[in-house]
């Protein structure tokens, strides 16, 4: 019954219930993709750093794993004095560099990461081997399409280019083995990966250098006491955990989250401010109809809930529109900040999750019943019989 | 990543501790350096502090005075990134570093008549071991993640332009509405319809303007604030917000706009329907 004067009301001014929907529609599309970008920037950055099991990475002291060309020293010693911890599982030493493949007059320039195949979490192989032999190349398809290279093909690479003299530290014929996709990688980012040794053999001067050590602790174990006792064991690196990652990552991308929220909260009030007065005009418009109501012996909570039904209607058809046209901006959104330059690909600013979803619509719903509150004690407490004489008059 | 091992390495010093120093060694007066505020604020240093400075931590550095603490320049491209500056003379920086007789880069400032396509090409012409560029093709480079926040307001601004129209429209449209008796006893007392559509307009674009004038104050008031905020949060004298007068100009069209619609439209329904009908007769 309140359901049905609630319908029978919102369609009488089919027209303005349309445009109401539709306020409500894109300020509850505009809500979404706050919540989604509060929450998916590090949620995605989370996925992506756990994605191969690594719970610990170690960069050069004061730095962010591959921020600037500082690399760590001693490779072998810190291997052993990881090895010493027993929660310690694997740990994958990478080192990074440019490289310059030398085809014909051309110089394609890249960057290149020295790892260890059996324990790398770098990239996933697409088509082909991996590194198995030291004049063995994996690379990804930016750098092979550049080159007009495939798997098979032998290249000339070079690194350690010295712009005063034009000439590199070291220079090799190495196959190509693999299509491979770094998972870290940008997207117009052309990568390369070789062993370790490989790259360390033609820049003499990264000899048991390493960027980057990547460490998986065992199943079980606390990964911030692990990175505790690093950060007590070898003073000259920083031990980032994901934790700490996420925290710094939050930090520099602080403003996004602020941005969200500041325009979240003022979608939510402007979908709210849109109900309310939208319901209030339409209790302003009924005043006879609801004091018959009343004088007929419909109760005050029956004339309230059908207001707020009302209100929660609106909001609710809003809100399911909305959401569909939130998810269509967000990718519109998304596809803007992922050409940030040097970000990952797999990094997601709006990432959608069901309970980004459910937060959105139960706000709105909140909303759309706290909007319904004003206008519906206004009818609930209209004098009966002064209503209904004033409306004689009318 | 020079300058990453001497902000590593940057160590503050008791007077205990200047036996170390290559200077004291040979008796000559420490060097003096400038950093910015952030770094004092950080470390806690003041005009006067001696400090040693070194390319590694734990490497035997050179003492120098904290002769200056500057106040950071409106870079954009140091927003967020939380880096600690210090400048240093030349001559010690390559001291310090080991780099010998070399630099990074070189800016030259070009006469006023200067054909600086030309004089590059010269340069680039007889150079051997590096490159000359302009520096607005620099800028245009390493301005692209600049380049993407500002594609991503300009997406958020017309999501929100939509958003505020619609919103604007229904309000506007109620507001009319919200009329129909007095319309109807205008009607009724030989009003024409033409003199109630244009009444109704012009309320309504009074109403847009009032409403535009206030939003207008309290963007205004919301760009203050956000610009206490971000330039405290990151430490910089950049403007993040504007309100500039085509952006006013821009809004209250908008507005007035939306308001003149919103006012045709909901007149035109209400002069059509005839006056008894408007009273529920």
């Amino acid at each position: 019954m309140r359901a049905a004067l609630a319908q029978a009301s919102l369609i009488r001014h089919r027209a303005r219930t349309i445009l109401a929907v539709l306020g409500v529609a894109v300020a509850a599309a505009m809500l979404l993709d706050m919540v989604m970008l509060a929450t998916g920037m590090r949620e995605s950055f989370r996925e992506l750093l756990l994605s191969r099991g690594f719970e610990i990475r170690l960069a050069p002291k004061g730095t962010l794993p591959f921020d600037t060309d500082a690399t760590i020293r001693g490779v072998s010693a810190i291997i052993a004095t990881l090895r010493k911890n027993p929660d310690v599982r694997e740990i994958s030493p990478v080192l990074g560099a440019s490289i310059h493949v030398l085809t014909g007059n051309r110089d394609v320039s890249g960057s290149a990461l020295g790892i260890n195949p059996s324990v790398q979490g770098d990239y996933e192989l697409l088509s082909g081997r991996d590194v198995t032999t030291s004049d063995a190349l994996v690379a990804n398809d930016h750098l092979l399409r550049q080159l007009g290279a495939r798997v098979g093909d032998t290249l000339n690479v070079a690194t350690g280019y010295d712009p005063q003299t034009r000439t590199y530290s070291g220079q090799r014929k190495l196959v190509v083995t693999g299509r491979v996709r770094f998972i870290y990688g940008a997207t117009d980012q052309s990568s390369a990966a070789m062993r370790r040794e490989t790259l360390e053999g033609m820049n003499p001067q990264s000899r048991d250098r390493a960027s980057l050590f990547m460490v998986r602790v065992s199943s079980g174990a606390n990964a911030e006491q692990v990175r505790d006792w690093i950060d007590k064991q070898l003073p000259d690196v920083t031990a980032i955990s994901i934790a700490t990652a996420i925290a710094q990552v939050d930090e520099r991308l602080s403003y996004f989250r602020q941005l969200a929220l500041i325009l979240g909260a003022v979608s939510l009030f402007v979908g709210f401010l849109l109900v309310t007065t939208l319901v209030t005009v339409s209790v302003n418009e009924r005043v006879g109809e609801i004091a018959v109501m009343r004088a007929i012996g419909v109760s005050r909570s029956h004339v309230v809930e059908q207001i707020v039904l009302e209100g929660v209607a609106i909001s609710l058809a809003g809100a399911v529109l909305g959401l569909a046209l939130g998810l269509v901006t967000a990718r519109y959104l998304n596809t803007i900040l992922s050409a940030f330059p040097g970000l990952p690909m797999a990094i997601d600013f709006f990432l959608f999750q069901p309970r980004a979803a459910w937060s959105a619509l139960g706000l709105l719903i909140v909303s759309g019943i706290g909007a319904g509150i004003y206008p519906a004690w206004r009818a609930a407490s209209l004098p009966i019989a002064e209503s209904l004489r004033r409306e004689a008059i009318a | 990543m020079l300058l990453a091992f001497l902000l590593a390495s940057l160590l503050a010093q008791d007077s205990s501790s200047v036996g170390r120093s290559p200077n004291a060694a040979i008796g000559r007066q420490p060097r003096t350096i400038a950093i910015d505020d952030a770094f004092a604020e950080r470390a806690h240093l003041k005009v006067g502090d001696r400090v040693s400075i070194s390319v590694a931590p734990g490497m035997a550095g050179d003492t120098v005075v904290v002769g200056a603490i500057v106040k950071r320049g409106a870079d954009p491209s140091e927003v967020a990134r939380g880096d600690l500056r210090v400048r240093m003379h030349l001559d010690q920086l390559q001291a310090v570093a080991g780099y010998g007789d070399r630099v990074d880069r070189f800016a030259i400032s070009t006469t006023p008549a200067a054909d600086i396509p030309r004089l590059i090409d010269r340069i680039n012409g007889v150079a051997f071991g590096f490159q000359a560029y302009r520096s607005h093709d620099i800028a245009v480079e390493t301005s692209r993640t600049f380049q993407v926040v500002s594609r991503f307001h300009r997406a958020i601004g017309i999501i929100t332009i939509v958003a505020s129209s619609v919103f604007l429209l229904c309000i506007m449209v109620l507001k009319v509405e919200e009329r129909r008796r007095d319309i109807a006893a205008l009607r009724l007392m030989g009003i024409s319809r033409a003199t109630v559509m244009r009444a109704i307009v012009i309320e309504a674009a009074l109403v847009a303007v009032l409403g535009s004038a206030l939003g207008v104050a309290i963007g205004w008031a919301i760009s203050l604030v956000v610009n206490w905020h971000y330039q405290a949060l990151y430490q910089t004298p950049l403007a993040f917000s504007i309100v500039t007068a085509p952006t006013i100009a821009f809004a209250v069209s908008l507005s007035l706009l939306l308001g003149i619609t919103a006012g045709v439209m909901a007149s035109l329904r209400l002069v059509r329907t005839p006056p008894l009908a408007l009273f529920g007769r």
